[in-house]
């Protein structure tokens, strides 16, 4: 029973992709399975380089890059999106899958849940 | 009763994106329950929905939208959780 | 006979009452599940969500009190209503103990619902067989 958290939010202009962060760091902590999709806008989560001190917000690339030390099996990132938004292999963040969403996909999660 | 592989509660206006993510992730065991501002995609959804197309009558009922073509379902709320029970999993876009 | 034999609900509402129809979709669903003979183990409040729990709102008269309701459905079926306490603080929803803790001036949680961690999602999607998520729809 593995469970995929769907961020498809943009960071900084809004909240709900840090609360979907946080459902999947607290599944981790209980040591449930669990992954990351980041498909559509959230995929500019994944972008190195963010600096949000300059927005006074948190930088979530550091929380990212922690996530496999956290029990978080999967950061997936659609791979179409991340073309949409000019983002080579090279831009994102180590750690990061490219994958489609698609029935496939979801099939593989016996949950699949959103932050709002 | 028939057994649903995945119901897609889908509450999104046809302009949200998460609207047309859905309908491309649903698969032809699945089940796409059209609410709140989903009824409004009931056109667009009947069109490329490969599994079934259900749509809550509140909702539709609420916005003045008539089940033109009769091609959908309706739901009310008691087989809105009967769905529930039947799908393997239930996803809320 | 599947169809017959009761279901355990998590609700978690993520939409807020009078800017999403989220809470009102949710307690009509939660109704719905009650009088099927299901039964609701928990309501977590997540994001916006958690304004359903204010004990402040407060609607013309002639408009459904979404709070309210919620909290006589609560109330009646014993069900645990439980306030995401990250969300909740965020945005100004407190109860007396966090009111102490933080020396603030007010608490405004709506009785029965309590603030508790996010540990009370992941237990209840751990218990219920079912976990429906009502989102806001924007």
């Amino acid at each position: 029973m593995s469970t995929l958290i769907v961020i498809d939010q943009p960071p900084y202009g809004g909240w709900a992709g840090r609360e979907a962060l946080d459902m999947a760091f607290s599944l981790a902590a209980f040591d449930q399975p669990v992954s990351l999709l980041f498909c559509g806008a959230g995929v500019n989560w994944l972008r190195k380089g963010q600096e949000p001190g300059t927005v006074r917000q948190k930088s979530v690339e550091k929380n990212l890059a922690a996530a496999p030390i956290f029990g978080v099996e999967a950061l997936l990132a659609d791979s179409d999106d991340c073309n949409r938004y000019g983002l080579e292999p090279g831009h994102l963040l180590d750690s990061v899958t490219l994958v489609r969403t698609d029935p496939q996909l979801f099939a593989g999660y016996s949950h699949t849940a959103f932050a709002g | 009763m028939t057994e649903i592989k995945t119901l897609h509660i889908l509450n999104k206006s046809p302009e949200h994106p998460r609207f047309t993510r859905c309908l491309t992730v649903a698969g032809p065991e699945d089940t796409v329950l059209l609410i709140e501002n989903g009824v409004l995609g009931l056109v667009a959804a009947s069109a490329s929905a490969s599994g079934k197309l259900l749509a809550l009558d509140a909702d539709l009922a609420a916005r003045g939208v008539g089940n033109q073509s009769g091609t959908v379902e309706t739901v009310d709320y008691d087989a809105m959780v009967e769905l529930t029970t039947r799908a393997q999993q239930v996803i809320s876009w | 006979m599947q169809d017959s034999s009761p279901f355990s609900f998590t609700i978690v509402i993520t939409g807020a009452p009078y800017s999403s129809q989220a809470p009102q979709s949710a307690l009509n669903f939660a109704e719905a599940a009650i009088k099927a003979g299901h039964r609701v183990d928990r309501v977590f409040l997540y994001g916006d969500g958690v304004h359903l729990a204010s004990a402040l709102a407060s609607p013309p008269s002639d408009e459904p009190h979404w709070p309210r309701e919620w909290s006589a459905f609560l109330e009646k079926h014993c069900i645990a209503g439980v306030a995401c306490i990250a969300s909740a603080l965020r945005r100004g929803l407190v109860d007396e103990g966090e009111q102490k803790r933080y020396e603030l001036s007010a608490s405004n949680l709506l009785t029965p619902f309590i603030i508790a961690g996010l540990g009370e999602w992941v237990e209840g999607r751990m218990a219920s067989s079912r976990t429906v998520y009502f989102h806001g729809s924007d």
